[in-house]
């Protein structure tokens, strides 16, 4: 089997809204697609079924990871299996440092405990030597142009949304996934942090990783080039093309889309979705 | 009277006789006497009072047999603390060894008043307890660490702790309770009697690890004086039920307090913590934070009062309460009250919430490769470490720590401060 991520007929619905409806999409590693879509189109949607969120319900289709099934796994053992995703609005654990997180999930990752003979974990257990941890640490930030103050904070905690975002960047950075879904990375970032997050984005680029960059912004594809362009719209991948594609989208607009696939006007658009009429 | 023959309720007869049998100064029995007599002229709580509303004294076991010949205190006293004339020992050694002072500050004071009857019980039926004293003007670097070791599930034991700090002292003293966990319920009504004189910078932690049958009757007074610096923390782990009543009197001018609480708790634990921030001197601060994780069926509930005295000046005070739901069947009531009679004051204020973990939060965590319950033992130690990181003594910030892993499942390789 190759090492690529095939997602196929996915329909996912959260509560009883229906968001994917049938979607097909495949990365494999190496390559960068960039996943490109109206708001509410499902973009964050998908990402948060391919890592396990539990108010998403799968309701139809596959999702694997190197001929693995990955939609019975908990969200922690697909994190394993080195697919990573970069959210679009990171949560903020209050009273855990980033160093120590960082180092938690690096752990988590790199070195799981291993439950001995008698099923117990071993209290023995310490995973990464502490100054081994703080150089991988140190060098990482510095590849994203950190500020090191930023080890002993907590984790996303009055985090500025360009902070948050390269706290993702670093986690990344520090877990190297073989899969990475970047939702939005490049939202919230000013020209330069842009631009830096994107050169640690593609000094944590490999032969062997695979990235599906979820944007609403042909900028970030200035800097990371994907090979592929999809569009989301209505549940589904309706339009897929080269890196061209993006600047299509950039000049036409969905609505060029939708004509061009035969939806009507707005569909698949959250902004234009009818609304319920007030009762005031 | 044998040692642990089974006394029915407590009677003067008996607390004639823990007198007698410990031959005790005339002064003390007196003293036993006298406080025996407030303790019946100031009845249990019915339950009907605000402050106990929340927890029935029904089950609380009042026949189990009086610990008489309860260990002495294990004590750690810094060396060049003892130089300077600290005293840390076990309340019964300090009636012997320094009569004068204990006779100068014991049973001098009244507690909470919600705590009325059980302030004066303990003062009439202790068989044990603390006794700190830090001269004036002494200053101790080290932490003074004092453990009371319950040998026993099933006995009452009505400890004193009196910390005395006299004018310009300064210490740091982390009082440790435990009992083994199982049998049947015992009674814990250990009681603190503390207070920092003009000046005084004191901190205060007690680490409660009682057994999981205990009944945590408690109480404790906190008098900040002039100029005076106080921080408590209040680290419950034990029991089964707990029912704590909280005093910090700001008597003097300019003192500031921080009182400090961790509660965690699970099973069908019940905390039941009444605090009384008293602001009763100009230019006082006090400022209360609380936090409580509980799982399973444990129930916490929080009632705290903040009172401006009529006529004070330029108070700033404060009261938080967190409580952290980790299992549907949690609970917890935080109810915090305001009570401003003053006109000039610089704050007053409050918050309190009760709520589970985001799972959103959770699921972040989890997308980084740990397990549910790691990225929860994760959370609730960072929720903790709002207080935990407030214990500048490296001793108490570890031994709090280790205390809360028991009950959150961390180990040091979950440290998150590292
Ligand atoms: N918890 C939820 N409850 C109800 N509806 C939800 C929930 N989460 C998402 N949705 C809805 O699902 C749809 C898809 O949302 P999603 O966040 O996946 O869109 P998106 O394509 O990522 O949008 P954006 O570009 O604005 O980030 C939206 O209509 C959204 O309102
Ligand atoms: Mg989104």
């Amino acid at each position: 089997m190759t090492d690529e991520l095939v997602i196929s007929g996915l329909e996912v619905s959260i509560g009883s809204k229906k968001i994917l409806k049938g979607l097909d999409l495949t990365v494999r590693q190496g390559e960068v697609h960039a996943l490109m879509g109206p708001n509410g189109s499902g973009k964050t949607s998908l990402a948060y079924t391919l890592m396990g969120h539990p108010d998403y319900t799968v309701d139809a289709g596959t999702v694997s990871w190197r001929g693995q099934d990955l939609l019975g796994l908990t969200p922690d053992k697909r994190a394993q299996m080195g697919v990573f995703l970069a959210f679009q609005y990171p949560s903020a654990i209050p009273g855990v440092t980033v160093a120590s997180f960082l180092r938690n999930i690096y752990n988590a990752i790199h070195h799981p405990k291993q439950p001995d003979a008698s099923g117990e974990t071993s209290i023995k257990y310490t995973g990464i030597p502490l100054a081994k941890f703080r150089k991988l640490m140190e060098e990482k930030m510095a590849l994203l142009r950190m500020d090191p103050a930023f080890a002993t904070r907590y984790v996303n905690e009055g985090f500025s949304g360009g902070e948050k975002k390269r706290l993702e960047m670093l986690q990344m950075a520090i877990l190297s996934p073989s899969m990475a879904v970047l939702d939005e990375t490049d939202s919230g970032l000013d020209i330069d942090a842009l631009k830096n997050v994107a050169e640690g984005i593609n000094a944590s680029l490999s032969p062997d990783m695979g990235v599906l960059l979820i944007t609403h912004y042909q900028r970030m594809l200035n800097y990371v080039k994907p090979q592929f362009v999809h569009v989301l719209l209505d549940g589904r991948v309706v339009m897929s093309g080269g890196e061209e594609l993006s600047h299509q989208l950039e000049a036409n607009g969905y609505d060029w889309v939708r004509d061009q696939v035969g939806l009507p006007a707005g569909v698949g658009d959250e902004a234009s979705a009818p609304e319920p009429v007030a009762q005031h | 009277m044998t040692l642990t023959q089974p006394s029915t309720a407590l009677d003067a007869e008996t607390i004639a006789r823990i007198g007698e049998l410990s031959d005790e100064p005339d002064w003390l029995c007196n003293l036993r006497q006298r406080w025996w007599e407030r303790a019946t002229q100031t009845p249990p709580p019915t339950g009907q009072e605000e402050e106990w509303r929340r927890t029935s004294l029904d089950a609380l076991p009042r026949d189990a047999s009086l610990l008489t010949d309860a260990p002495l205190l294990e004590t750690h006293l810094p060396a060049d603390a003892a130089e300077a004339g600290v005293i840390l020992t076990d309340l019964r050694t300090a009636v012997r060894e320094h009569p004068e002072l204990v006779a100068k500050h014991l049973g001098v004071s009244d507690g909470p008043a919600s705590h009325g009857h059980f302030w004066a019980l303990a003062h009439a039926a202790w068989t044990g307890g603390l006794f700190c004293h830090v001269p004036r003007g002494v200053s101790v670097d080290g932490t003074l660490v004092a453990r009371h070791v319950i040998p026993r599930s099933d006995v009452a034991y009505h400890p004193v702790s009196l910390v005395i700090a006299e004018e310009g002292s300064s210490v740091t003293l982390l009082e440790e309770i435990v009992s083994p966990d199982g049998g049947s319920a015992g009674w814990f009504g250990g009681i603190s009697d503390v207070r920092a004189g003009r000046d005084a910078r004191v901190r205060y932690a007690t680490l409660q690890q009682l057994g999981d049958a205990a009944w945590r009757i408690g109480a404790e007074r906190v008098v900040v004086g002039p100029d005076a610096t106080v921080t408590t923390l209040n680290a419950e782990i034990g029991s089964a039920v707990t029912k704590l009543g909280l005093d910090v009197v700001m008597d003097g001018k300019g003192g500031t307090s921080k009182v400090l609480g961790l509660l965690a708790a699970g099973d069908d634990q019940q905390i039941d913590i009444n605090t009384v921030q008293d602001l009763a001197a100009d230019h006082t601060t006090s400022d209360l934070l609380y936090l409580s994780a509980l799982y399973d069926r444990a129930h916490a509930s929080f009632y705290g009062i903040t009172n401006v005295r009529h006529g004070t000046r330029q108070t700033s005070s404060y009261q938080e309460c967190r409580n952290l739901l980790l299992s549907p069947q949690a609970g917890a009531e935080p109810i915090p009250v305001l009570e401003i009679e003053a006109n000039d004051i610089l704050r007053c204020g409050h918050g309190a919430t009760a709520g589970a973990i985001d799972p959103t939060t959770l699921f972040y965590a989890q997308t980084r490769g740990l397990s549910a319950d790691e990225a929860e033992r994760m959370i609730v130690r960072g929720f903790f470490e709002q207080v935990v990181a407030q214990i500048s003594d490296e001793t108490i910030r570890s031994r709090i720590i280790d205390a809360l892993a028991v009950r959150i499942g961390t180990d040091s390789s979950d440290e998150v401060a590292a």
